[in-house]
């Protein structure tokens, strides 16, 4: 989807990125605060980010513990699809509970972007993303209805297999700001489409980071999360297979049904012909 | 749903009473009157209150003393003073005043009068003598205009346009004489839109001709219509595969509108009925997608789901309710989830690929199915209703069975063709759509 119209976009690229850099060979690492912002801040069109997330929740009977207002202890969390860190795209996470909840408003500064709780009601939960603020200054809000029982009624409810409602989704972001795609180009949480061609990307040492990722003590990804044995797989090549292999089969349909009216057509117009002389 | 009932949990059942009851008895409740009285109405309430129900049992104020007295009266849109009587409501002794109530409803329209010099002047036309053309002015002045009726009174037979034209051209020249200078008159509409006699009487010779239409007539320029739609239908296709910028589909809708009015009974098809409105079908769904990719690009964030169901809804916005249902009820039986599962991308941009082919395809066979049954009634030889068809219609033809998929029911060509595993080769539910005629029952 992103079409290669990019020849003015590489003739704009150059002659910015060329302007801070020739006046000022001998500094490297120090740059006034107007370039940076400027360099920053500029948007690229044509070139859409997206990252890939899942977002749900995971539930467990507490079996003999349970009492009535909490039966359940469950987690509702946002993840990278493919469990990498997605801290250095989300600033933070708020989760709005029900309000029957003490202080049913919950912000989690750091990844993993989670929140346990217990008790015994499904209800909406609403995740609201903010990101960092050289990405995206808006937020942005997904739904998940919290899942407590199984699909099953009438089955009996284990306390030791969870109950697991898993949402995939993608967030794009169609005009990154080139700070923020030089900072993300090689993470493997975030999907960056190839450049267009001649298109090229100043080096990392001109922008100042935002923030400070060495400092954060906690691991941002969920590779090995105490929960990861129950998420769920989302394999975009399974899919991928079943719409290909549906979609060969319209347009074999189609084309038949293309050739029998031609065939009809032609039929028909032998007959009028016929009959109209 | 009975067997559901009996086998399922029975409290669905007890729920389902509990929400039927209540909703029952609102509806049974008028306000300030009986309910015998209001099931005279009808008994539901009506569509736009008439009558409040609390006016019904008001009394007339009682401060007022009402008589009833046999009075005579006048009536100004007469003009011979006669002099009738009615019963007329007094209030409190004081008789009510003013007009006869109806005399405000004697309208008449203001008709151009001329002089014997402005004849002479102006007027003369070879077509009239002075003596038509008065008795014309006359017979407009009595009877407002209205010139069917003039027509018939006309003493010498002259027809309804040529009257309309004798008026409207002196009551132009008149206009003209009249007035001060050229562009004062400009603007009226006897001058800007002058009767066009000839163009009269061909449309309405052409509504005659419409109206006289026998079915058969009627239904060989359906047909025709279809025919010469699809050829540039196709066409705009082609052209339109080379030129990837929005045509102007505002162009289209007035003079396709035109064109439909003005019936082609004997002249063939492709010459006369080129159909621009069929290039908007086409177009619009590149414009529509062009116009959302765009508001996308506006928002500096969004969820790859949302973006998918702005495109999914733009695409099905040509079409009907009953084919966006088909079209879903078709992903369905392909297997696929209605909304996808693991929406990446590649993956959206699939799915609404096959949403538009399968659209196509719904679309194309609706078309196939109409033009069938139109084609088999103009030289089948019963010229019974497409219900009948089924039984007179061509051997040789091959009806498609709607989205049937399994291979043997297709016709005899396509012994080979095997659908994938994942289809069932059992044929749809016959009750949730109408029943399409299948090789079996020929």
């Amino acid at each position: 989807m992103i079409n290669s119209s990019s020849s003015k976009q590489v003739g704009q690229d150059q002659q910015a990125t060329s302007e801070p850099r020739s006046p000022r060979p001998k500094i490297k690492m120090v740059k006034s605060e107007e370039s940076d912002k400027r360099i920053l801040n500029k948007k690229l069109k044509d070139v859409e980010i997206s990252i890939p997330i899942v977002y749900g929740n995971v539930s467990f009977w507490l079996g003999k513990k349970a009492s009535e207002y909490q039966s359940h202890k469950w987690t509702v969390y946002v993840r990278g699809a493919t469990n990498e860190d997605i801290g250095v795209v989300i600033k933070r996470v708020v989760f709005q509970l029900h309000s029957s909840f003490k202080n049913p408003t919950r912000v989690v500064e750091s990844p993993p972007f989670e929140l346990s709780e217990a008790g015994w009601g499904e209800f909406e939960i609403a995740i609201t993303l903010y990101f960092h603020i050289d990405l995206c200054d808006k937020p942005l809000t997904l739904y998940h209805h919290l899942k407590l029982y199984p699909e099953d009624e009438s089955g009996p409810m284990s306390s030791k297999k969870p109950v697991v409602a898993e949402c995939f989704d993608e967030i794009a972001f169609p005009e990154p700001s080139e700070g923020f795609l030089v900072r993300v180009q090689n993470h493997p949480a975030v999907n960056v489409p190839r450049l267009p061609t001649g298109f090229t990307l100043p080096p990392p040492e001109l922008f100042v980071v935002p923030f400070e990722d060495a400092n954060r003590k906690k691991r941002g990804d969920t590779k090995d999360h105490p929960l990861s044995q129950w998420f769920m797989n989302f394999s975009e090549a399974d899919e991928l297979l079943q719409l290909a292999a549906a979609r060969q089969q319209v347009q074999a349909y189609l084309a038949k049904l293309r050739r029998q009216i031609s065939m009809i057509d032609g039929q028909h117009q032998q007959l009028k012909t016929i009959s109209d002389s | 749903m009975d067997a559901k009932d009996i086998l399922g949990l029975p409290k669905n059942s007890i729920t389902q009473e509990k929400k039927s009851r209540p909703q029952k008895d609102s509806q049974r409740k008028p306000d300030g009157i009986s309910r015998e009285v209001y099931a005279l109405t009808g008994g539901f309430p009506p569509l736009i209150p008439a009558i409040e129900a609390s006016q019904l049992k008001k009394r007339p104020p009682s401060d007022e003393k009402i008589t009833w007295q046999w009075l005579p009266f006048t009536n100004s849109a007469r003009k011979d003073n006669l002099h009738l009587y009615h019963w007329v409501r007094i209030v409190n002794g004081v008789p009510p005043t003013g007009d006869y109530s109806f005399a405000k409803y004697n309208k008449s329209v203001d008709i151009v009068k001329y002089t014997d010099e402005e004849y002479e002047k102006y007027l003369t036309d070879p077509m009239w003598t002075k003596e038509e053309t008065d008795q014309l002015f006359e017979l407009c002045q009595s009877f407002d205009l209205r010139f069917i009726v003039i027509a018939d009174r006309f003493p010498s037979s002259r027809t309804v346009e040529e009257l309309k034209d004798r008026y409207y051209s002196v009551a132009r020249a008149m206009l003209a004489a009249r007035a001060p200078s050229p562009g004062d008159i400009s603007g009226h509409p006897l001058v800007k839109e002058p009767y066009n006699v000839s163009q009269e009487t061909e449309r309405k010779r052409a509504l005659s001709m419409v109206l006289s239409q026998t079915k058969q007539q009627e239904r060989k320029d359906a047909e025709v219509l279809a025919e010469a739609k699809r050829i540039t239908e196709s066409r705009m296709v082609a052209r339109g595969a080379e030129e990837s910028e929005l045509p102007v589909p505002s162009n289209a809708g007035p003079e396709s509108a035109e064109r439909a009015a003005i019936p082609s009974d004997t002249v063939s098809p492709s010459a006369n009925v080129q159909h621009p409105s069929a290039a908007v079908a086409p177009s619009t769904i590149t414009v529509d997608n062009a116009s959302i990719l765009a508001s996308l690009r506006m928002l500096r964030v969004y969820l790859r789901t949302y973006a998918l169901d702005q495109m999914v809804q733009a695409a099905s916005s040509s079409a009907g309710l009953r084919t966006i249902k088909r079209v879903e009820q078709t992903l369905q039986e392909l297997g696929v989830n209605l909304k996808p599962r693991v929406p990446t991308k590649a993956v959206c941009a699939e799915h609404l690929e096959l949403r538009r082919e399968i659209l196509t395809l719904l679309n194309l066979q609706k078309q196939e199915a109409e033009g069938s049954s139109y084609r088999d009634g103009s030289y089948g030889d019963t010229p019974g209703t497409p219900k009948h068809l089924s039984h007179g219609g061509d051997q040789d033809r091959i009806f498609v069975p709607d989205m049937n998929f399994a291979g043997e029911r297709i016709g005899k060509r396509d012994q080979k063709r095997k659908a994938p595993g994942r289809l069932s080769e059992a044929p749809l539910p016959a009750h949730k759509r109408p029943r399409k005629l299948k090789a079996a029952d020929l």
